[in-house]
């Protein structure tokens, strides 16, 4: 930030070549005045006198350029303005005379400079320079960098978020078409949990890194297994969840894994627009941290900035849908009405997505409690029907047992991750379109390597007693 | 007595600033128990570790200043606290965004601490002090900041979680809001949503210090720094804030060293290195203006701050002291205490100096780093004129250490080409070799082995600098009995104290005259040299410091104790603990010894650089300094 001045340059050293009267006269008279004080050895300060001979030698060659010394050559009528011209860049950037202080003592400028320019120190130069110099305007700042990545690594990256989903997808397909034509259902179980295995690494991957990735420490080690402990029962339930309640209402039947595999293909699918709408919230959001003047002005441009990115998410998923009835066997035909169970499985994609956003700019435990909430109606849900197997517990299946003759077992992951994903919406309209959620370039540093409250150490020393702050007192130590 | 040391990027650790002469005094105050309190800077420096502790180092904390904050803690988010918080955080901001120099400069101090009712510590700063223009504070700027400040420490240690609240949309708006105020200067007027951001993330981590559990209520009936007997903060900066802290809540004096001013640190490095490692580690970009004008305002008030409260403050050298003074530190609470270096490196050269060594008094010595503000091309200059009116004189650029900067390495292949350029080779006769007058050679050579022996390499040692801060090389030279020729740069002055030769920077003739004065003179050479060393002797060894700090802590000690209930060995209260005088007003010592504090007698007339840098110990001060009891007035009353 600092660079020396071009007058400061190294290279072209010429020492003053016609040093005015008014620059030789303080300082030679405090020279004068310091000899005295020179105790130790005579006239130690210098100018060291010149012998005779020399002094004529030097004129003879030319070298002494001061020609105009003690000819009474008046200086310039404004010194300061030569200093201002050479500092001009310094003086109309500072915020204080302080820093114009600063930096020109970085250049070399003592008090014995300064009273070159008839001020009694720096700060006083400074300070008419500060005054003298018309503050730069300086440029609005341009949108937040990019970060530095060519647009093609870029597409790359973005288009990486689509391999969890090909997977799936493939995984999906291959095993189902398997199932259907052998009786045998090892190998498609063990393609189905390959492939699942393979689809939850990528995810893992993918999570990891880009636009979805949770900064920073969570809200400790409890909220972060809390967290996954959640959305591990949500994908569980997903998977397993509407077998299980059939099973518990209706006696049991056998597993059909169509509509689990085709609620898996829809949610890794949903990773890519997931991740292509946070990134473009995000950058969209900087961008108009860069220009907004107030936080009204941001909070107004930001709200439209997320419904249309919620928009485009959910419109996202209502594409994804169809797709996943191309890939998965035995589903209904692509243009048929959105079934209740994928009804759930969009909610629940729905909900993950606010719900990973939310983390992503800093409101964990928002997060958290949308999912809690959803987790806590699906396992109600279970326990009541449960429940209402035993001897005179009966109505208290009544209302899921209602929910479902009505709408299918999917209705109540349908329910219940709606009404979360619904709160995290109104939630999130509130906490994302707020400027401290997009906190600046400071909010992305590196993690501490360790707890970073306080770490001590008390090297083989006895615990300090009670009596200590009355020793301390004394004086002797 | 048990001396808590405040750091910030430091001590404890194997890098950082202000190390070095933190471990010579806590090894040289071996009498005393230390508690380190440290502030980290980065991951770097967490990586490192410690350096080696003594055994006297009870204890060592350390908190980081970077990094992400710590999860909030329960109990945030009430309406009161956020009432609070706002209030608190919104007079702090206030007084961040005001106008520079507005209204009086600042002068009055709020009754502070515990001690206020025990007489101590709470009357000084009664009169306006020297220093006009603090940075843009007025007394009720300044009072507003401190209680802002306070304010949210209370809040801190109520509630906890300071950090997630500093980093809310509560603090964004309330930053907001001061800074659209009508007074508010131009700079933080046009302040963005993303400069706010960046202030209010700057400011959390500026704070730290306040959330941390340092003051006693920790874990385990630790007391932290309620327990020790005296604060030292050994930089600037954030680490002043526990010890503020401290000296309210319990008390305790506290003592503000600084080598070099970390405001003007935060200054020259745009606001950013004040607050803790790099700021905005990925990019670095550099920071807006009204970002560097609102978190410059908050690091100068925070050093006015520091320094009013300060029981004593120290300074390495004038350049320090002048800008102390600036900010608003009393003069009568100021006491120059010089950098200690090791001088038994350069006590067998210094010893022979008596008897230079063959040939050695036409050499010129110059020792440093080929830097541009070293300005060895003015070197090169004045040594070509030097070479017109002794021919047989030689210089030897000894290189420490190659600079780390990039762009600069051009630098020392520009000097060498200039030195080939001037200096031909030259043979004595047709038939030898020849040689350049001028050598660059690199320490650690097989001919310059050791710092000692580059120093010894010539009669005369020159620096040429045109900036410079404490000119450490100058001192060494000094060590070694050599006499010296430096320019007016820096501390150069007060350092050389007429013991070598000084000229004006960037005027290679006058460096060539005062060159060639000492060239022709050996026996003034030696005189000088001489001189130099026992300068040097006295003002710069590490045994001069630490025992400057010994006696410091002393005082500190017994002018200024820690208010304490005194508690016999069976718990009981202790009856006459405390002398009496310790409650009566005035001097106990007046009439006694000869300045009345304690205050080290100026040295030689020679050290005073120049009439108006008259340092303030040079004149009787005109006041009781440490603030015990009331000031002069009252007490002729």
């Amino acid at each position: 930030m600092t660079t020396p001045p071009r007058r400061n340059d190294p290279f072209a050293p010429a020492p003053d070549p016609d040093p005015t009267p008014s620059d030789q006269g303080p300082a030679s008279d405090r020279f004068a005045s310091d000899r005295g004080l020179a105790a130790l050895s005579g006239a130690a300060r210098v100018p060291v006198s010149r012998r005779p001979d020399e002094a004529s030698a030097r004129t003879g060659t030319g070298i002494g350029a001061g020609k105009g010394q003690g000819k009474g050559r008046r200086g310039p009528a404004d010194p300061v303005r030569a200093l201002m011209h050479r500092h001009h860049d310094l003086c109309a950037r500072a915020v204080d005379p302080l820093e114009i202080a600063a930096g020109l003592e970085a250049h070399g400028v003592t008090d014995r400079t300064a009273a070159r320019f008839r001020h009694r120190d720096v700060f006083s130069l400074a300070e008419e320079l500060y005054a003298r110099v018309p503050r730069a305007e300086e440029p609005a700042l341009p949108a937040a960098a990019a970060p530095g990545r060519a647009l093609g690594v870029r597409m790359t990256l973005a288009a990486l978020w689509l391999l969890p989903g090909a997977l799936c997808a493939a995984t999906a397909s291959a095993a189902l078409r398997v199932d259907a034509i052998r009786k045998d259902a090892t190998i498609g179980l063990a393609l189905g949990a390959g492939g699942a295995a393979l689809t939850l690494i990528a995810l893992w991957l993918c999570l990891r890194h880009g636009p979805l990735r949770v900064r920073g420490r969570g809200a400790g080690r409890g909220g972060r297994i809390a967290h996954a402990l959640g959305t591990g029962w949500l994908l569980g339930y997903a998977a397993a969840g509407d077998w299980l309640l059939t099973g518990l209402l209706d006696g049991r039947r056998p597993y059909d894994a169509a509509p689990a595999a085709g609620a898996a293909v829809v949610l890794a699918l949903a990773a890519a627009p997931a991740a292509w709408c946070a990134r473009w919230f995000a950058v969209g959001a900087r961008r108009r941290l860069a220009v907004s003047r107030g936080l009204e002005e941001f909070a107004s441009g930001v709200r439209p900035l997320f419904a249309g990115v919620v928009t485009a998410f959910l419109c996202a998923l209502a594409a994804l849908v169809p797709a996943a009835r191309l890939t998965v066997p035995g589903s209904p035909p692509a243009t048929a009405h959105l079934s209740t169970a994928e009804g759930a499985a969009v909610a629940l994609c729905g909900l993950l997505f606010l719900a990973r956003l939310l983390a992503v700019h800093g409101f964990r435990r928002a997060a958290l409690s949308g999912i809690a909430v959803a987790c806590a109606v699906q396992a109600t849900a279970l326990a009541t029907t449960a429940a209402a197997r035993l001897p005179g517990a009966g109505p208290l299946g009544e209302p899921v047992a209602r929910l479902t003759a009505a709408q299918g077992a999917a209705a109540v992951p349908a329910a219940a991750c709606g009404a979360a994903a619904l709160a995290l919406l109104i939630h999130a309209f509130g906490a994302l379109c707020r400027a401290s959620a997009h906190g600046g370039p400071g909010a992305r540093t590196a993690r501490p390597a360790r707890d970073p409250r306080t770490a001590r150490t008390t090297p083989d020393r006895a615990p300090y007693g009670v009596h200590r702050a009355a020793q301390g007192a004394h004086l002797a130590p | 007595m048990r001396v808590g040391l405040l750091t910030e990027g430091g001590y404890p650790y194997a890098t950082g600033d202000a190390r070095v002469w933190c471990d010579r005094l806590v090894r040289g105050l071996a009498q005393h128990e230390f508690e380190v309190y440290a502030l980290s800077r980065g991951p770097g420096q967490e990586a490192t570790g410690w350096g080696e502790l003594p055994r006297h180092v009870g204890r060592v904390r350390t908190a980081p200043l970077w990094g992400e904050p710590e999860p909030r803690r329960g109990g945030w988010g009430g309406r009161r606290q956020r009432r609070r918080f706002a209030e608190h955080f919104g007079e702090l901001a206030t007084a961040i965004s005001a106008p520079y120099g507005s209204g009086a400069p600042y002068g009055s101090g709020v009754p502070y601490g515990p001690g206020a009712s025990h007489g101590s510590g709470a009357s000084h700063g009664a009169s306006a002090p020297h220093g006009s223009g603090v940075p843009g504070c007025s007394t009720d700027q300044a009072d507003r900041f401190a209680n802002g400040l306070h304010g949210l420490a209370d809040l801190a240690g109520e509630y906890g979680g300071l950090s997630a609240a500093l980093r809310s949309e509560d603090a964004v708006r309330t930053l907001e809001r001061a800074c659209r105020t009508l007074g508010a200067p131009h700079g933080a007027q046009r302040a963005r949503v993303a400069d706010l951001l960046n202030v209010t993330e700057a400011l959390e981590r500026a704070l730290r210090p306040l959330s941390l559990d340092w003051y006693g209520e920790g874990a385990g009936g630790d007391p932290g720094l309620s327990g020790v007997d005296l604060c030292h903060t050994a930089t600037g900066g954030a680490a002043v804030l526990p010890g503020l802290l401290a000296k309210r809540r319990f008390g305790t004096p506290l003592l503000l060293t600084e080598y070099g001013v970390r405001l003007r640190e935060c200054y020259l490095t745009g606001a950013a290195g004040a607050e803790g490692g790099p700021p905005f580690p990925e990019g670095g970009r550099p920071l807006s203006g009204p970002v560097r004008s609102l978190l410059t305002a908050f690091h100068g008030r925070l050093a006015a701050e520091a320094y009013a409260r300060a029981d004593l403050i120290t300074p390495g050298n004038t350049h320090t002291r002048r800008w102390q003074e600036r900010c608003g530190a009393d003069r009568e609470r100021l006491r120059t205490v010089y950098p200690g270096m090791d001088a038994a490196r350069f006590a067998e050269v210094g010893e022979q100096c008596a008897a230079p060594s063959e040939g050695d008094d036409r050499t010129l010595v110059w020792v440093g780093r080929i830097e541009p503000p070293k300005d060895v091309i003015a070197l090169l200059h004045a040594f070509a004129e030097v070479r017109r009116w002794q021919p047989d004189a030689r210089l030897r650029i000894i290189e420490t250490r190659r600079g780390e900067d990039a762009e600069q390495d051009g630098y020392p292949a520009h000097c060498r080409a200039l030195a080939d350029h001037l200096f031909p080779d030259e043979a004595a006769d047709a038939h030898s070799a020849g040689d350049s007058p001028v050598s660059f050679e690199r320490l650690g050579d097989p001919e310059v082995p050791t710092l000692a022996d580059a120093y010894a390499a010539g009669g005369v040692v020159v620096l040429s600098s045109v900036v410079e801060g404490f000119p450490v090389g100058l001192v060494e030279a000094m060590f070694c009995g050599r006499a010296t020729v430096s320019t007016d740069v820096g501390a150069v002055c007060e350092v050389i104290g007429g013991t070598g030769l000084v000229v004006p920077p960037r005027n290679p003739r006058a460096l060539a005259d005062a060159c060639l004065a000492l060239l022709s003179d050996a026996e003034r050479c030696a005189r000088l040299g001489a001189a130099a060393r026992a300068r040097a002797l006295e003002l710069f060894t590490v045994e001069q410091n630490v025992a400057a700090f010994r006696g410091i802590y002393l005082e500190l000690m017994s002018h200024c104790p820690v208010p304490r209930e005194e508690v016999g060995e069976g718990g009981g209260p202790l009856p006459f603990a405390r002398p009496a005088e310790a409650h009566v007003p005035g001097r106990w010592t007046a009439g006694r010894d000869g300045d009345g504090f304690g205050h080290r007698t100026p040295g030689p007339a020679a050290s005073r650089p120049a009439p108006e840098h008259t340092p303030t110990w040079a004149g009787p001060p005109p006041r009781e300094p440490l603030g015990v009891g009331p000031c002069p007035s009252e007490e002729r009353a």
